[in-house]
C-alpha cells in the first residue's frame, strides 16, 4: 500500500517534470527491465542502448499514463522499443552479428575452464521460439499476473499460461538436460 | 483447462521461474544509469522549456485579442457626431493652414497682381514709385504670412 502511494506520488512528479522523481524511477525499476532487454537480446551493449530508449520514452509519454498498474504500462513500451529494435533493418544486421559472436564466444566459453561461470540459461533461452522467450521473460521481469500479460498480448489466459507452462517445461530440460 | 490442471500449469511456472530467479541477468552498470539520469534531466530542460514558450505565447494571443475586443468596442460606443466636438479634443490639422486661410491669401494675392497690372498700364494718377514699394512689401509680408502658416 505505502509502495503504491509512494509510486503514485513519484509519478505525480514526474507528470511535473521533476528529474529527481524520474531518477527514483530509473533506480526502482532499470535492474527489470535490464534483464528483461539482455535475456532477450543476449547482448549487455545493445541492452544498454535499449534501457536509455526506454527511460527517454518513458519522460516523453508519462503524461499518457491514465493510471492502472504501472508495471503494465511500462513493460508494454519496454515490449514495443524491443520490437521496434527487432523490426531496424541496421539493427537487425547488428543482431545478426552479435548471434553470430555470441555463438563463437558460446564455443570457447566451453572450451575454457570449469571456474568461468557460464551463463548456461542465456544459451539455453536461444533454443526456445522467439514469442515463448519473450513471454516467458515478460511474465519474469515484469511480475505481471497472467490475467495482465493475456490482455496486454490481446489473447485468452489459457493461451498465455498454455504457452508459459510449455516453455517453462522445455527450458528446464534444456538446463538441468 | 480445469481448475485443477491450470493449478498444476501455475506450480509448474513457478518451478520454471525458481530456474530464473537461480539464474540471474546481469545487473547494469552504474555509469549507465548516471548517463540515462543525465539524458532525461536534458529531456526535461525543453520540454520545460517549451511549456513556458506555449504559455507566454497563449497570454500574448489572448492580450493581442482583448485590446482588438476593446478598440472595436470603443470605436463603436463612440457616435461619429460627437467626433471633435468633445470636449477637451483638439483635432489639428495635416497642414499648417486651413483651407479658408488659403482661399483668403489666394484672394489678397489676385488682388494685388490686378494693382500691379494696373500701376504698369499707368491707368491711375498716382505716385507709382511709393504704390509698387508698399504693394511689393505687402506682397512679400503676405508671403511670409502664408509659409509661416
Amino acid at each position: 500500500m505505502t509502495e503504491s502511494v509512494d509510486l503514485d506520488q513519484i509519478i505525480v512528479g514526474c507528470r511535473r517534470g521533476d528529474a529527481q522523481c524520474f531518477s527514483k524511477l530509473v533506480d526502482m525499476y532499470s535492474s527489470r527491465c535490464y534483464g528483461y532487454f539482455y535475456r532477450l537480446t543476449g547482448n549487455n551493449d545493445i541492452s544498454d542502448e535499449l534501457l536509455s530508449e526506454l527511460f527517454v520514452k518513458l519522460v516523453e509519454k508519462i503524461a499518457s499514463y491514465k493510471g492502472g498498474s504501472f508495471e503494465s504500462w511500462l513493460f508494454k513500451i519496454a515490449t514495443n522499443i524491443f520490437h521496434d529494435f527487432l523490426r531496424g533493418k541496421q539493427r537487425r544486421k547488428k543482431l545478426l552479428e552479435v548471434r553470430k559472436e555470441l555463438m563463437e564466444s558460446e564455443v570457447t566459453e566451453f572450451k575454457k575452464s570449469d571456474n568461468e561461470k557460464i551463463d548456461k540459461l542465456q544459451i539455453q533461452l536461444k533454443r526456445l521460439d522467439a514469442d515463448t522467450r519473450e513471454l516467458i521473460m515478460l511474465r519474469f521481469y515484469s511480475q505481471l499476473s497472467f490475467k495482465e500479460i493475456a490482455e496486454m498480448r490481446s489473447e485468452p489466459i489459457g493461451t498465455t499460461l498454455a504457452k508459459l507452462h510449455r516453455g517453462l517445461k522445455k527450458l528446464r530440460e534444456f538446463v538441468e538436460g | 483447462m480445469d481448475p485443477e490442471q491450470a493449478q498444476k500449469h501455475i506450480e509448474d511456472i513457478e518451478k520454471g521461474e525458481q530456474l530464473l530467479r537461480e539464474h540471474p541477468a546481469p545487473e547494469p552498470d552504474d555509469m549507465l544509469l548516471a548517463n540515462i539520469k543525465a539524458e532525461i534531466a536534458l529531456h526535461i530542460l525543453p520540454r520545460r522549456a517549451a511549456v513556458y514558450k506555449r504559455i507566454a505565447y497563449r497570454a500574448a494571443a489572448v492580450a493581442a485579442a482583448i485590446i482588438v475586443i476593446v478598440a472595436i468596442g470603443t470605436s463603436f460606443l463612440e457616435k461619429p457626431d460627437d467626433m471633435g466636438s468633445k470636449p477637451g479634443k483638439i483635432y489639428a490639422s495635416v497642414f499648417p493652414w486651413d483651407h479658408h486661410d488659403s482661399a483668403v491669401y489666394n484672394t489678397r494675392l489676385e488682388q494685388i497682381e490686378s494693382d500691379l497690372q494696373t500701376l504698369e498700364l499707368g491707368d491711375e494718377d498716382t505716385d507709382n514709385d511709393s504704390t509698387v514699394t508698399e504693394l511689393e512689401l505687402e506682397s512679400i509680408e503676405i508671403a511670409s504670412d502664408f509659409w509661416k502658416g
